[in-house]
């Protein structure tokens, strides 16, 4: 009886390229690259690194210990000045999402189930190896609950205590504590000092590209555009697992290119596309639905107030004298107070970014992603609704996840608003 | 070629200017010219609104205005308020006249004594040393002791002259100030440094004054500009700073909050910072040294003005050069 059971030929493993998941990766970046016209040249980089990531599954070296952080609000620049290598674990995969439906309720929030769908899959895509550490702030409900469960997977995980409130003083000086115990969690994590200029040569390469990404930001004021906002938010989703030195030279490539673009009046969309701003949810490769149909209906994305582009690479820090103490104080600012996370008790900031944004890029509407299940944004909709409706900017509010079921749906309504930006335009002229 | 390019590219050059240094050599050369100016005969009067010291005889270029103002409150009343007190009034509308032009500049800028405080917290950043800071109830508190200073500077001499007080103790700022100490011995004169046992009010007042010469020394090592949160003159300053020439100016439609200001400012001032409504953004406690308009990343956050013409603005290529010296293209 035994016997027969072993005579069954053993089910040969497929290899990843031709899983699922790199089906939904090769999808999402064919259409990224085929559908439209005269991609920039300079984003092949882009492209060809997201193809090798995502759709074969080949490995992403790195030095030193690797650092999961899963929220932008890990200091970066100290898990570089202690050698380490910091990935961004924030996933934007629809097959993770699934996975990880084990683990939270029915409705909760699609990247954190894709991350800890990630994490607890054997076959971790993008492939990154181990982290020796996953660093999880604690910002939305979701994401702190998410800890235990990381930690029954076997990882070791840190809780980066992160306020909730940000104007009051007790949160800068809570926040600047927590800062220095995470540092002293990556000396025991890397057995290496935090020394001024280990720090300062950190700060010095996430400046640089801060500066590249700012030079970007800067090309996407132009009207008529110079680049499609769904390359921005791939050259942006990058940043999570490229090499910092790497990823800065492509986007410096990048930003060259643009700039012959805008000396030759080159136009990657016509001049009557409504220009959009987007803002809410995170938009993560492979799951950019939404900045896709936006531009595949003839708009365009102009500037974006989210964690996984502007909000992660915007703000730059400052300080005073160059010594130790003063630099973790200045990093740690940085991390909490421009911030304009939903998770705060007042979203003024919030508001105000966005204003200037739609004022400064010239933008005619916003849409405004949130992913169901994730409440901070989806209860922020109404204060930021009313601030537009004061400013007469429109926006759409879109509640989705990373399933691909509402496409057809959420096209006809994008169809639709863009549609009314263009006759608003037409009025105005 | 049109003058609007060339305009632009002035404007450039000077929002980009690395402008520590830059404030480092006009404090340079202020302090030479009014510490040592009077060598060279030049005399700017004595209603200049910083502390020029008129107990540094021979160097000085010019007295600071609260010399003269202690001493002519502390006339005799019956002389106070007769005609002879016109100048006062002249003297004050000089004084006035002089602070227009710079605002709180002058202590930012051109101050002596606050030129040498920036000189210690340079020595103590040579070593390595932090800064240190107040917390924000410390803060709160602190800050109402140079409206203090200044009623008693102007009620004492009033209680001189009606004789409530002893002569001793005129003029009892100066008395007490660390730069009558401290800027005489630029030029070798150590006179001041000295305990005068005439009365039971002059031991007093000289004993207090070299406590606060030694606790200001300590102090402006510890803090940045530690003595500029006590100053009477700074409180004078701001009570007249309306009409001032040079204004700094924020645009709350900017300003991210990111902090950048705050973190580089001498005074911790948190409005600079947290403040989004206020436009005219200059506080009691600032010192107008600008150092928040060069460190602010959103260009045209943060100006100074100079008569309502933009002098110095925020810009972010500005803030890149100064932040991340070489890091802009790969070395």
């Amino acid at each position: 009886m035994e016997n027969e059971i072993h005579q069954v030929i053993p089910i040969q493993p497929a290899p990843y390229s031709r899983s699922r998941q790199a089906g939904e990766a090769q999808t999402v970046l064919d259409h990224i690259v085929d559908d439209f016209e005269e991609n920039p040249a300079a984003m092949q980089y882009f492209y060809d690194l997201f193809r090798q990531v995502y759709c074969h599954g080949d490995e992403i070296p790195h030095s030193g210990k690797l650092v999961g952080t899963t929220c932008i609000q890990a200091p970066e620049e100290l898990i570089y000045a202690f050698g380490a290598t910091p990935v961004r674990l924030c996933n934007g995969s629809y097959h993770y999402d699934q996975r990880g439906a084990d683990f939270m309720p029915a409705k909760s929030c699609s990247l954190v189930k894709a991350t800890l769908g990630m994490l607890s899959s054997d076959n971790v895509i993008p492939k990154i190896g181990k982290p020796d550490l996953v660093v999880n702030p604690s910002t939305c409900d979701q994401k702190k609950k998410s800890s235990v469960m990381i930690e029954g997977m076997g990882y070791q995980v840190y809780d980066l205590e992160f306020p909730n409130v940000k104007e009051s003083e007790a949160s800068r000086v809570y926040w600047r504590r927590s800062v220095r115990e995470f540092a002293s969690e990556l000396r025991k994590l890397t057995g290496k000092r935090l020394t001024r200029a280990n720090l300062k040569a950190a700060m010095a390469m996430t400046g640089r590209a801060q500066a590249a990404f700012r030079a970007l930001h800067n090309f996407r004021r132009q009207t008529p555009s110079l680049i499609l906002g769904k390359d921005a938010f791939l050259v942006t989703n990058a940043y999570f697992f490229d090499d910092i030195s790497r990823w800065t030279v492509a986007v410096e490539k990048l930003n060259a290119e643009l700039a012959e673009r805008q000396a030759a009046g080159f136009r990657a969309v016509q001049s009557k596309a409504p220009r959009v701003v987007f803002t809410g949810s995170p938009p993560i490769f492979p799951n950019l639905k939404l900045p896709l149909l936006i531009e595949e209906a003839g708009g365009v994305v102009v500037a974006d107030e989210t964690c996984s582009a502007n909000r992660m690479l915007y703000d730059m820090t400052a300080v005073d004298e160059w010594l130790l103490n003063d630099m973790v104080d200045s990093l740690a600012d940085k991390y909490l107070k421009p911030c304009t996370c939903p998770i705060f008790t007042r979203n003024d900031d919030r508001k105000r970014r966005l204003l200037d944004l739609v004022d400064q890029f010239k933008a005619d509407g916003v849409i405004y992603q949130a992913f169901s299940g994730c409440q901070v944004y989806e209860m922020e909709y109404r204060s930021v609704a009313e601030e537009f409706n004061k400013a007469g900017i429109p926006m759409l509010y879109i509640e989705t996840d990373y399933s691909p079921d509402d496409q057809g749906q959420l096209s006809t309504r994008i169809e639709a608003f863009l549609e009314s930006l263009k006759n608003r335009k037409k009025r105005r002229a | 070629m049109s003058a609007k390019p060339v305009l632009d590219k002035v404007r450039d050059v000077v929002n980009e200017v690395d402008f520590n240094r830059f404030r480092f050599w006009f404090q340079l050369v202020a302090f030479v010219l009014f510490v040592y100016g009077g060598y060279l005969a030049i005399d700017l009067g004595s209603k200049l609104p910083f502390f020029s010291c008129g107990y540094n005889r021979e160097g000085r270029a010019g007295v600071c205005y609260l010399l003269p103002l202690q001493h002519q409150l502390g006339r005799p009343l019956a002389m106070l308020f007769s005609m002879a007190s016109l100048a006062i009034l002249t003297g004050f509308l000089t004084f006035v006249l002089w602070f227009i032009v710079l605002n709180k500049g002058w202590c930012g800028f051109v101050c002596p004594l606050g030129t040498l405080q920036d000189w210690i917290s340079a020595l103590r950043r040579r070593m390595g040393i932090r800064f240190s800071n107040y917390t924000q109830g410390q803060f709160a508190q602190l800050t109402k002791i140079k409206f203090v200073l200044l009623a008693l500077m102007i009620l004492i001499p009033l209680g001189v002259g009606g004789g409530i007080f002893s002569r001793d103790m005129s003029p009892p700022f100066c008395l007490i100030c660390p730069a009558r100490m401290i800027l005489p011995m630029f030029t070798g004169d150590f006179s001041q440094f000295t305990v005068d046992f005439s009365s039971k009010t002059a031991i007093f007042m000289t004993a207090l004054g070299i406590s606060i010469t030694a606790l200001f020394l300590v102090g402006s090592f510890v803090k940045k500009r530690f003595f500029c949160f006590f100053c009477p003159m700074s409180a004078l300053h701001y009570l007249i700073s309306k009409p001032a020439l040079l204004k700094l100016k924020k645009d709350g439609s900017k300003c991210t909050r990111c902090g950048d200001c705050y973190a580089v400012c001498d005074m911790e001032i948190k409005e600079i910072a947290d403040d989004v409504k206020t436009t005219d953004i200059m506080t009691d406690d600032c010192t107008l040294c600008l150092k928040c308009v060069a460190s602010c990343p959103e260009s045209g956050a943060l100006k100074a003005t100079f008569a309502g013409i933009p002098i110095f603005v925020s810009t972010e290529a500005g803030f890149i050069k100064r932040m991340n010296k070489g890091c802009q293209h790969g070395k």
